[in-house]
C-alpha cells in the first residue's frame, strides 16, 4: 500500500453522453461507490472531464486506471465535422464509395436519396493495380501512380487519406505498400489502409469503414492527446482505457489509429456492466434495455455471452467490425407523442431532447411526451425530479396532452397519456423481438436488466409485453453505463476473410490462418502489458450451406486445433445445430463453405467486487399517491430506494424513488433488494 | 382505457406494427437462407400477410410490383379452391402468371394461418427462381411466342398438405430445373420464410385475439384509404394521359409497343385505363391485368404516402376500367415473361401523366431497366451458373433537387452486387464500375447519371443476355424545360473488330475466355431549365469532373474557370451567357 494511504486500488469510470458526462469511481479497498454528474459541452471536454474528476474524493494522481467511453468519433460523423479526406482506389472504381449498393430501401419513394459520399468526387483518385479474389496479382502497384495521386489529393487539401484497393482482404501487400508510399511522402498527412482496419469483402462496406476512420482520426488523435497531457499534468501516468464497441478496452494511443473502434462505447459500456452483473447474479441468459432520453438500446447475452454483429451503420454508412450487436429505436423519456396522417397515435422517434424538453419541463416544449405521460399517470413525482433539481410542470404536461393528443382523439388526458405509453411500450417490445425471436430465441426464457435514466419507468411494462418474468435494477441504473466500463477486459480482434470449402484437405490450413491471426491480436495486446498466460484466446468460424450467402457464427474451442480432435466435425455439428434453431431445417451432410475466420485476444482485467448493500432498517412508505395502472387511479405506496433494506419485499403497485430514475412495480409485481442493492422485480401472478 | 372505439386507436396500431414486423421477419429469413444471389444480395422477392378476402396487411421491402400482387394472388386462390380447401399446415405453390401476377420465374409459397382452428391470414412470399424450365436459362425468356414456352407451371398446388410433404412434386420440380441446387435451396428459405410469418401472426392473435386483429385491420385499412383519399383529393379532377414505346416485343422487330396509362381523377377516387395501349403481342414483355394493375399501384402508393407501411388501404382508391386483350391487359397464352420493361414503363407513365397536374410532386423521366444475365447452363462447358447483374441508372431530376443513382423505380430495394462477391463466384471480372455522367439529362435539378460495369469474362462457354430497351422512345423525358437523359448501351467485344453494340432486348451472345463487354445504364431527365441552374451546383459537376467546362458553358450557360487546382464560377461572363440566352 502507498505510503498516502489513500485509496490505493480506485477505478475511475468516466462515460461521456449527449447532455452530461457520467462519472463512476469505485473504491475496491472500501467498496465505496461514487457516481458524480457533469455538463458535456463538446466544446470543452477536456476541460469539463478533468472537472468532474476533480470532484471525486480521490487525488487524481492517486487512480489506479481510468477507463473512459467517448462520444468523440460518433458526433464527429453524426454532425459532419470531420477532416478533408482523400481516397485513393483501384483504376476504375474511384466511384465506389458513392454509388454505395444502389438499393432502394424505401421501395415507393420517389425522391430517394442515398446518403451523400464524405468524400467528393475530386477528392478520390485513381491508381493502377489489381488484386483478384484468390489473392494473385493480377496487375503490380503503379508506385508512381501511388505518389502522384496522393500529391494531387494534397494539393487538393487533403488533411487525411484514405486507402481503399479491391480484395485487400485477400491480399493486403499493394495497400500496405502504397500506405507506406504516402506516410513517406506526406508525413504531416493521417493515412489508414483499409486492411490496416479490417481484413473482410465487400468494397463498398470496407471502403465507407475506411474513410470513416480516417475522417475522425485526426480530430480524435488530437482530443485524446490533449486528455492524456492533462491527466499527466495532474499526476495520472497509467494508460487510458477507451471503451470499443466490440465491448473491450484499447489503450489511448490504439484508439488514436482506430477510433472507429470507439463508435458504440457508451451502450457497449452498459452491455458490458449487465454481463458482469448476469455473472455475478447467475443469470445466463439477459435482455439488457438501456432507456435512454432519445433511444431504446437492446442488446442480448446468451449462455453468459454477448452477442455480437460484424456489420453496424452510422448514418446510413456501413463499418465493417465487430460490434455488441445493439438494436437502437427511438423511444425514450423525450419522445414525443403526435396523430399521423391516419388520425393514429404514435410516439417518436422524434425527441424533445433536453431542450426545450419535455412540456413539464416548462422550458418550452409545447409537445406532449413520454415523461409528460409518466407525469400525468402520477409515476413521476413532480417536485422530486432528478432529486428535487427540477421541477415539473403538471398543468404544462396537462395542457400539451390535452390539445395535442386527448382532444383531438376524444380521449381523457389520462387514456392519452396511458396510449401514449403503451405504443411506446410496443416500440420497446418489437426492439426486444428483434433480438431474441428474430434469432429463435424466446424472450421468456431471459431476465431483463433495465437501465438508463428511464430504465426503472418501463422495465416491468415491457417485461410484461415480452413475457419476460424478472427484471433486474442495478444501482445507480441512470450511470451504468459508465459502471459497466469499469469491468471492461483489454480486446482485440482479427478477422480474415478466405472463401473455402470446409473439409479435410483444408484443415491445415484452416488452423494456420487462425493461429496467425490469434498472433497478430497478441501482438497488439502484447503493447498494453498483456503476454503469455493471462491471455484469453477464442476463436469463431463463419460457415454457411455451400452455395448460402449469410453466415453463422460457429464458436471454436482453442483445443479443437490440434491434430486429430476433429475440428471439422465439430464446426460442422455446430452449424448444423445452429441454422436449425434459427430456421427451423438444416441438412447435416450437405457441402459447407467457410467465409471468415475470426481470432479474439482478452487480457483480463481484474474484475472489480461488487460493493454489498447494507442498509438492514425496513423502509416504510415515504408517502402514498394515486398512479394510474390501467384500470384507473390506485393508492401506492411511494420508497426512497437508498432507505430500502437488504431483502426487503415491497409488492405492487409502488414506486421507488432515487437521484437520477423512478422505478415502477405495477400490480401484480413484487420487488425485492438484493444483498448487492439491486431491485428485482418478479411477476408474482398472472398479468391481466 | 373504455369502449371499444377508444381501444382501437392503440391497439390497431399495435396490431399494424405486428403484421409489418412479421413480415420483415419473413423477409429476413428469405435472405439469410437463400441461396440464389438474387434473393439475398439483390433481394428479388415480395412478402406480406394477406386476408382471407386478399387484403394486404403487412409487408416487407422488396420488388414492389409482387407486393402489389400477393394480394391477387390469395384471391384468385380461394376463387380456385374455396376456403374450405386450406388446412393448418399446408403449403401452396402458384407461378402461373395469369393467376398471380408477374412472370413465371416468380414462384409464389403460400401458407394459411390458423387460429383456434379458423383461417385468419396467409403468409405469402413471392420470389425469383433461379430457373423455372422455360426455353431460357434463368426464366426471363426474350423471344417466347406463349407461356408454354417459359417454364413448368403450378396452378395453386398443394406441395405441403396438413404438414405431409408431396414429395412427388418437389421431384418434379427438382427435374425441370436447371439449377436443382439453387432453386430446391430458395424452395427451403421460402418454405422457412413462411412458416415464420404463420408463427408471428398466430402470436398476435393469441395474444389480441383473431377477431380483435381482423377489426385492428379493417379500422386500419380505413383510415389509410381516408388519407390516401385526402391526397387524390388535393389532385385536381381531369384526365391526365401519358404514352411511351417500348422499341421491340422481342420477337417482331421494327414494331414498337405502344403502353399508354390515363388518369382519371374524381374527386378522391382516382381511375386507371390503359386505352391506346397496343394490342396484346407475338413477344413476351404483356402484362396480365393483375400485373398491370400493380403497377399502377406502385405509382399512385409513390404519389400518395410512399413511406408508410403498406396495406389494402393504399389502393381502395384505385378504380380500373380496362379493356381485355391490350399488351397490359393480355390473356392467357400470350407471353409475358420479360414483362419487366412494361411494369416499369407503366410506373412511369402514372407518373408523367400526374406531373401535368401536380408537379411539385413529380420527378422528371428515369430509367428503364437495364442489366445483363451471364451463365453457364450445360456441365459439359464447366460449373453450371447463373448471374443477374441489374444495374442501377438515373432516376429524374426532382422538384428541388438532382435525380441519384439507384435501381428502377418499381423494382424495389434491389442493391447491386459487390465487385469482390461477384469476382469471388462467377468466372468474370469486373474491370470497371464508375459513373457515366454524360447520360445524365441537363436541367435547373439535372437527372441522376448513370453507371458504367466493364466485364471480363475468364472461362470458356458462356451465355450472356442483355436488357436493354427505350433505346429509341427514351424513358428519361425532361420535364419544365429541362433535357431528356441518355438511353442504356450496351456493347460486346468493345474496340474490337468484332465490336457489337446492343439495340434490342432480345439479345444474346456466347462469350469465351477472355472476351469483354461494358454496359452503360441510361440517364435520367432534367428538370427545369439548364440555364438557371445555380451555378455553384455547376461548378461543383465540373469539380467532380461529371462535366466539362464547355458543356457547363454551352448547356448551362456557366463559365467556369481553373486556378492550378482551384476551380471557380466567373461571375461576370456567367451573368452574361446567361442575359444572352434569355434574349
Amino acid at each position: 500500500m502507498p505510503a498516502s494511504g489513500k485509496t490505493p486500488r480506485t477505478r475511475v469510470a468516466v462515460d461521456v453522453g449527449g447532455t452530461f458526462i457520467d462519472f463512476v469511481m469505485l473504491d475496491e479497498a472500501s467498496g465505496e461507490l461514487v457516481i458524480e454528474k457533469q455538463p458535456s459541452t463538446s466544446a470543452k471536454l477536456v476541460e469539463e472531464f478533468l472537472a468532474g474528476l476533480g470532484r471525486l474524493p480521490v487525488d487524481i494522481g492517486e487512480i489506479e486506471r481510468i477507463f473512459h467511453g467517448t462520444t468523440v468519433a460518433i458526433n464527429t460523423i453524426l454532425q459532419e465535422r470531420g477532416v478533408a479526406v482523400g481516397l485513393i482506389t483501384t483504376d476504375g472504381f474511384r466511384d465506389v464509395l458513392a454509388l454505395a449498393r444502389g438499393g432502394r430501401p424505401e421501395i415507393y419513394n420517389l425522391f430517394y436519396e442515398p446518403v451523400r459520399s464524405l468524400v467528393p468526387r475530386e477528392m478520390r483518385a485513381e491508381v493502377r493495380e489489381r488484386v483478384a479474389g484468390d489473392g494473385t496479382v493480377v496487375e503490380p502497384l503503379d508506385e508512381a501512380g501511388v505518389l502522384a495521386a496522393a500529391d494531387l489529393l494534397v494539393r487538393r487539401g487533403a488533411e487525411a487519406i484514405a486507402i481503399g484497393f479491391l480484395h485487400s482482404y485477400a491480399n493486403q501487400a499493394h495497400e500496405q505498400r502504397a500506405a507506406e508510399l504516402v506516410r513517406a511522402a506526406h508525413p504531416g498527412i493521417a493515412v489508414t489502409a483499409s486492411s490496416e482496419l479490417i481484413t473482410e469483402w465487400r468494397e463498398y462496406e470496407r471502403t465507407s469503414t475506411t474513410v470513416l476512420n480516417t475522417y475522425v482520426q485526426p480530430g480524435f488523435q488530437r482530443y485524446i492527446g490533449d486528455l492524456v497531457r492533462n491527466l499527466r499534468a495532474h499526476g495520472y501516468d497509467r494508460p487510458v482505457a477507451l471503451m470499443q464497441s466490440n465491448g473491450g478496452v484499447i489503450a489511448e494511443h490504439a484508439a488514436a489509429r482506430k477510433p472507429i473502434r470507439t463508435l458504440e462505447s457508451g451502450p457497449a459500456g452498459g452491455v458490458i456492466g449487465a454481463a458482469a452483473l448476469a455473472a455475478r447474479l447467475g443469470h445466463p441468459d439477459v435482455i439488457c434495455a438501456d432507456v435512454g432520453g432519445t433511444s431504446y438500446d437492446v442488446a442480448l447475452i446468451e449462455g453468459g455471452q454477448i452477442l455480437e454483429r460484424s456489420e453496424t451503420a452510422v448514418a446510413g454508412r456501413p463499418i465493417l467490425g465487430p460490434t455488441i450487436d445493439i438494436v437502437s429505436i427511438g423511444a425514450g423519456g423525450g419522445s414525443i407523442a403526435w396523430i399521423d396522417h391516419r388520425g393514429v397515435l404514435q410516439v417518436g422517434p422524434r425527441s424533445a431532447g433536453a431542450h426545450p424538453g419535455p412540456a413539464a419541463f416548462g422550458l418550452g416544449g409545447a409537445e406532449p411526451t413520454v415523461t409528460d405521460a409518466h407525469l400525468l399517470l402520477g409515476r413521476l413525482d413532480p417536485q422530486r425530479f432528478l432529486g428535487s433539481r427540477m421541477q415539473l410542470s403538471l398543468d404544462a404536461a396537462a395542457a400539451a396532452m390535452r390539445s395535442r393528443i386527448a382532444e383531438p382523439l376524444g380521449l381523457s388526458v389520462e387514456e392519452a397519456a396511458a396510449g401514449t405509453l403503451a405504443i411506446a411500450e410496443t416500440s420497446m417490445t418489437y426492439a426486444i423481438r428483434a433480438v431474441t425471436v428474430e434469432r429463435g430465441l424466446d424472450p421468456r426464457d431471459f431476465v431483463m436488466y433495465s437501465y438508463g435514466g428511464g430504465g426503472g419507468l418501463f422495465a416491468a411494462a415491457v417485461a410484461g409485453h415480452c413475457e419476460v418474468g424478472k427484471v433486474v435494477i442495478p444501482r445507480a441504473p441512470a450511470n451504468f453505463s459508465a459502471w459497466g466500463i469499469l469491468s471492461s477486459d483489454y480486446r482485440e480482434d482479427a478477422v480474415l476473410t478466405r472463401v473455402m470449402a470446409l473439409e479435410e484437405s483444408r484443415r491445415a490450413e484452416i488452423v494456420t490462418i487462425l493461429t496467425s491471426l490469434a498472433g497478430q491480436a497478441a501482438d497488439q495486446v502484447a503493447q498494453y502489458g498483456f503476454t503469455g498466460d493471462s491471455l484469453i484466446t477464442t476463436y469463431q468460424l463463419d460457415v454457411r450451406y455451400a452455395g448460402q450467402d449469410a453466415t453463422i457464427p460457429v464458436p471454436v474451442e482453442p483445443g479443437w486445433l490440434d491434430s486429430g480432435a476433429g475440428l471439422l466435425s465439430r464446426v460442422r455439428e455446430g452449424f448444423v445445430h445452429a441454422h436449425r434453431q434459427l430456421y427451423g431445417h438444416g441438412a447435416m451432410d450437405a457441402d459447407l463453405e467457410l467465409v471468415h475466420c475470426r481470432a479474439r485476444l482478452v487480457g483480463p482485467v481484474t474484475a472489480p467486487d461488487w460493493p454489498l448493500w447494507t442498509n438492514e432498517v425496513t423502509a416504510q412508505p415515504r408517502e402514498i399517491r394515486k398512479v394510474y395502472f390501467g384500470q384507473g387511479p390506485v393508492d401506492t405506496a411511494i420508497y426512497e430506494r437508498d432507505a430500502l433494506a437488504v431483502g426487503q419485499s415491497v409488492p405492487g403497485p409502488a414506486v421507488v424513488e432515487e437521484w437520477t430514475t423512478t422505478t415502477v412495480v405495477p400490480p401484480g409485481w413484487l420487488l425485492e433488494v438484493d444483498e448487492l442493492g439491486n431491485m428485482i422485480i418478479t411477476r408474482s401472478e398472472e398479468q391481466p | 382505457m373504455n369502449g371499444p372505439d377508444k381501444i382501437d386507436v392503440v391497439t390497431a396500431e399495435i396490431v399494424r406494427n405486428g403484421m409489418t414486423s412479421a413480415a420483415l421477419e419473413m423477409a429476413r429469413t428469405l435472405r439469410l437462407t437463400a441461396y440464389n444471389p438474387l434473393l439475398f444480395e439483390s433481394q428479388d422477392f415480395g412478402l406480406g400477410i394477406v386476408s382471407p378476402g386478399g387484403e394486404m396487411w403487412g409487408e416487407a421491402p422488396g420488388v414492389a410490383a409482387f407486393i402489389g400482387c400477393l394480394g391477387d394472388t390469395i384471391r384468385t386462390g380461394v376463387a380456385e379452391l374455396g376456403l374450405e380447401a386450406f388446412h393448418e399446415d399446408d403449403v401452396l405453390i402458384v407461378n402461373d402468371p395469369y393467376l398471380s401476377g408477374t412472370h413465371i420465374s416468380d414462384t409464389t409459397i403460400y401458407r394459411p394461418i390458423f387460429h383456434a382452428g379458423r383461417l385468419v391470414a396467409f403468409s405469402s412470399a413471392t420470389a425469383h427462381w433461379a430457373d423455372i424450365g422455360g426455353k431460357e436459362p434463368g426464366g426471363w425468356c426474350r423471344d417466347s411466342t406463349s407461356i408454354y414456352q417459359e417454364g413448368v407451371c403450378f396452378n395453386h398446388l398443394k406441395l405441403v398438405s396438413r404438414g405431409e410433404r408431396n414429395t412427388e412434386l418437389f421431384k418434379l420440380i427438382a427435374a425441370n430445373v436447371r439449377f436443382p441446387g439453387l432453386v430446391m435451396g430458395d424452395l427451403e428459405a421460402k418454405l422457412a420464410s413462411t412458416r415464420q410469418g404463420v408463427l408471428r401472426v398466430q402470436a398476435l392473435c393469441a395474444k389480441y385475439g383473431a377477431d380483435v386483429a381482423a377489426a385492428s385491420m379493417a379500422f386500419v385499412i380505413e383510415r389509410t384509404d381516408a388519407a390516401v383519399r385526402r391526397k387524390i383529393a388535393e389532385i385536381p379532377d381531369g384526365s391526365y394521359g401519358a404514352a411511351m414505346s417500348l422499341d421491340s416485343d422481342g420477337v417482331v422487330e421494327n414494331d414498337p409497343v405502344r403502353l399508354a396509362v390515363t388518369l382519371r381523377v374524381d374527386g378522391d377516387r382516382m381511375t386507371a385505363s390503359f386505352d391506346g395501349t397496343s394490342p396484346s403481342r407475338t413477344g413476351p414483355i404483356n402484362l396480365n391485368p393483375i400485373v398491370a394493375a400493380s403497377s399502377v399501384r406502385i405509382a399512385l402508393k409513390a404519389l400518395t404516402m410512399p413511406t408508410d407501411p403498406t396495406n389494402a388501404g393504399h389502393f381502395r382508391a384505385l378504380d380500373f376500367d380496362i379493356t381485355p386483350g391490350t399488351a397490359l391487359t393480355a390473356q392467357r397464352p400470350a407471353p409475358c415473361d420479360s414483362y419487366g420493361y412494361s411494369v416499369v414503363t407503366v410506373v412511369e407513365l402514372c407518373v408523367q401523366a400526374l406531373a401535368k397536374a401536380v408537379p411539385d410532386w413529380c420527378p422528371a423521366g428515369g430509367s428503364q431497366l437495364t442489366g445483363i444475365v451471364l451463365s453457364r447452363s450445360d456441365p459439359r462447358d464447366g460449373t453450371p451458373f447463373i448471374f443477374s447483374d441489374p444495374v442501377d441508372c438515373g432516376t429524374g431530376g426532382r422538384p428541388h433537387g438532382d435525380g441519384a443513382v439507384l435501381n428502377v423505380m418499381g423494382n424495389g430495394d434491389v442493391p447491386t452486387t459487390p465487385v469482390e462477391i461477384v469476382e469471388t463466384r462467377y468466372p468474370v471480372r469486373i474491370e470497371r464500375f464508375e459513373y457515366a455522367p454524360h447520360v445524365a439529362g441537363a436541367g435547373r435539378y439535372r437527372g441522376g447519371a448513370g453507371v458504367r460495369r466493364d466485364y471480363r469474362i475468364l472461362e470458356e462457354g458462356l451465355n450472356l443476355n442483355v436488357m436493354v430497351e427505350n433505346t429509341v422512345d427514351v424513358m428519361g423525358r425532361g420535364a419544365h424545360g429541362g433535357r431528356p437523359g441518355k438511353p442504356a448501351r450496351v456493347v460486346v467485344h468493345p474496340g474490337t473488330d468484332r465490336e457489337i453494340v446492343v439495340t434490342r432486348h432480345n439479345s444474346a451472345h456466347r462469350l469465351r475466355a477472355g472476351d469483354a463487354f461494358t454496359a452503360t445504364t441510361s440517364g435520367g431527365g432534367g428538370l427545369g431549365d439548364p440555364f438557371e441552374r445555380d451555378p455553384t451546383d455547376v461548378l461543383r459537376d465540373v469539380r467532380g469532373e461529371l462535366l466539362s467546362a464547355e458543356d457547363a458553358e454551352t448547356t448551362y450557360g456557366v463559365r467556369v474557370r481553373r486556378d492550378a487546382e482551384a476551380w471557380f464560377v466567373d461571375e461576370e461572363s456567367t451573368t452574361a451567357l446567361r442575359a444572352a440566352d434569355a434574349r
